[in-house]
């Protein structure tokens, strides 16, 4: 018998047994997993899991259908043909549209981002035939993605809109060679202090009603846990009581400090 | 890394018998291996032979290993994985062992597609005048690589990492795993080639048939897989297995790999990390009572430490665990959400401070490095 190449080892249960079930569904891991995205699956989980609720963490591959029972779908960055097999996957699926018309929430990251959106472009003019193509995307987001004038690589730190305090600071990693620019459909999820976020034009991110996404990696759930339980109310319907965990408190002020002194 | 006039490198390789190591995991080891083999068939001419044993494999590091011994007539050498295509030009290798593709350090190295592609071109570009490949059957991105080559010995690692390769190199369609055949693409007729030589268990099956139980002096079966691939490359060099074999025993600690130290009163093993098919590997050799894990992010450990969630931390539940090194932060929250209960001690020197019994640690390349000098070794 064949088995895909790769493997996962996130997918389960995370929670006491006897508590309300939520699914959250990591969309082709094998495809956009390469910085550590799936990062922010067991974050939901394991936040799940934290106050009671029995998380159930489905990996989907590209050939499985999504589930329809989902509350969370998350997909993360990859590399240029993978985001490519990645999108054509989900065309044919359809299940994440099914899941936006349900109200579930949709949380994309980095190549996963410009897959949610109208067009992205993928190429590298510097080999032979990596002249650059547009790719038709899911058009769940009003964005659209082209070549920038150079790659965003390095610390990113912007201001959550609507959100104010100590949390409405989001801190990540970006790593992205697309510039994303929105239309009048999506609103920025951010403004950027400090790094390069959609397109050097001071806004980072994009939202249109239960669809995130954003560039940075982190992954950015863990770094950013108020987003995170964010996700997870919309999700539910419900507040959720905060949940202090000091390391996080202390990663946070690391990071905020690091990417402040750099700038 | 120190920018070199190419004809320099050219110049210092020229009139010796050149082989290179080269792959994202194992590449110091390895070297080491095929170094020990050949010292060992070389005897007392033990100075005929040039190794950048410190594992600096970028040009400055080979053209200085190079330059200090002029009168060396055969060169092992490690070679950074951006160096390969260069170095089969500029030192027409007779050798090159190609062990692996993982993902590494992206924040500058953003698809790991483009460098095998400038090894097949450069392996194609040789031609017949290229070097005799060694590679790992295992990996499709190796093979895709190694394809272009006048001649290759494949090598069955029985390497067990597949995160890092869903899509064919050469088409992109999905790749699968029949079992028992090995892996194929869906799309065209990149598979696993046959191979010559075969790690079963912790023994290696030469091209004859004949199997071969290394017993070597660092641990994990990776190593088994390391030492496959440098006795293959022995054997072409024209040293005979047993030879091989018997040099190979001889490697301990390479550049400080699984060597222990004394740092701040206590005894540590280090075990080296860099990505997560490292960690993979590592992490199970981590056996003693409390654990010691060191994180950092300059650049030769990657900017980004995202991959820290791609390593299956959680088999360390219910052990001791520390957290240490300038992002011991991230790994503590890393650690958090896998259940994992430890103590956060940025300071590396602190964190080995007081353990009655030795500790395994298990670090990325620059704590690594600054625990090696804080031990004196």
């Amino acid at each position: 018998m064949s088995t895909p190449l790769t493997t996962n080892d996130v997918a389960g249960q995370y929670g006491p047994g006897d508590g309300p079930r939520v699914e959250i569904v990591l969309v082709y891991q094998s495809l956009l997993g390469i910085y550590g995205d799936r990062g922010n699956a067991t974050v939901l989980a394991r936040r799940l899991a934290w106050r009671g609720f029995d998380a159930v963490l489905t990996v989907v591959e590209p050939g499985q259908p999504l589930p329809d029972t989902g509350q969370v779908y998350l997909l993360g960055g990859g590399e240029d043909a993978a985001q490519i097999s990645a999108v054509r996957a989900l065309q044919a699926d359809g299940g994440l549209h099914r899941a936006v018309d349900r109200g579930a929430v949709v949380f994309a990251v980095c190549a996963g981002y410009q897959i949610v959106g109208r067009t992205f472009t993928v190429g590298d003019p510097s080999v032979p035939g990596g002249e650059d193509q547009v790719i038709e995307g899911l058009g769940l987001l009003d964005v659209t993605t082209t070549r920038g004038p150079r790659r965003a690589v390095g610390e990113i730190l912007s201001r959550w809109r609507g959100r104010d305090g100590e949390e409405s600071l989001l801190t990540g990693f970006e790593n992205h060679g697309g510039w994303t620019r929105l239309g009048p459909d999506a609103r920025p999820l951010a403004d950027v202090e400090v790094g390069i976020g959609n397109c050097d034009d001071g806004t980072e991110g994009a939202v249109a009603g239960t669809v995130l996404a954003t560039y940075p990696h982190g992954p950015v759930l863990a770094r950013n846990p108020a987003l995170a339980d964010h996700l997870l109310s919309l999700a539910l319907g419900e507040e959720l009581a905060p949940l202090p965990r000091p390391e996080i408190d202390t990663l946070r002020a690391q990071r905020l400090a690091a990417v402040r002194a750099r700038s | 890394m120190l920018r070199l006039d190419p004809d320099a490198l050219g110049e210092l390789v020229a009139g010796r018998r050149v082989a290179m190591v080269s792959g994202t995991n194992g590449k110091t080891t390895t070297t080491h291996f095929l170094a020990a083999a050949v010292r060992a068939a070389l005897g007392p001419d033990t100075d005929r032979l040039v190794h950048n044993a410190d594992g600096a494999n970028l040009h400055g590091g080979i053209a200085s290993a190079l330059g200090e011994h002029p009168h060396a007539d055969l060169a092992i050498l490690e070679t950074d994985e951006r160096v390969v295509a260069d170095l089969v030009r500029l030192g027409r290798p007779e050798v090159l062992v190609l062990l692996n593709f993982s993902r590494d350090q992206l924040d500058r190295n953003h698809e790991i597609k483009g460098l095998g592609r400038s090894w097949r071109e450069a392996l194609a570009t040789a031609g017949d005048a290229g070097p005799v490949v060694v590679a790992n059957a295992d990996e499709p991105l190796i093979v895709w690589a190694a394809q272009t080559a006048r001649h290759v010995v494949w090598v069955d690692t029985a390497t067990t990492w597949t995160q890092d390769a869903a899509l064919c190199p050469q088409c992109g369609s999905p790749l699968v795993r029949d079992d028992p055949g090995g892996w194929r693409c869906t799309g065209c007729d990149l598979a696993q080639p046959p191979t010559t030589y075969q790690v079963v268990g912790d023994t290696i099956v030469r091209p004859d048939g004949s199997v071969v139980t290394p017993a070597l002096n660092v641990p994990g079966g990776f190593n088994v897989s390391n030492a496959a691939c440098a006795l293959a490359a022995a054997e072409l060099l024209g040293v005979d297995a047993e030879t091989a074999l018997t040099g190979m025993r001889t490697v301990t600690s390479p550049a400080g790999r699984f060597g222990t130290v004394t740092v701040a009163g206590s005894r540590a093993r280090l075990l080296l990390a860099k990505n997560p098919a490292g960690w993979a590997e590592a992490l199970p050799l981590a056996t003693s009572s409390t654990v010691v894990l060191a994180i950092d992010s300059a650049a030769a450990d990657g900017r980004d430490v995202s991959w820290l969630w791609d390593v299956e931390y959680e088999q360390l539940a219910g052990r001791s665990v520390v957290a240490t090194g300038p992002r011991a932060a991230d790994l503590a929250v890393r650690l958090a959400y896998a259940g994992v209960e430890h103590r956060t001690v940025p300071d590396l020197a602190e964190a080995l401070r007081g353990h009655p019994e030795q500790v395994d640690v298990v670090a990325t390349y620059t704590p690594f490095q600054r625990l090696r000098k804080l031990g004196g070794s």
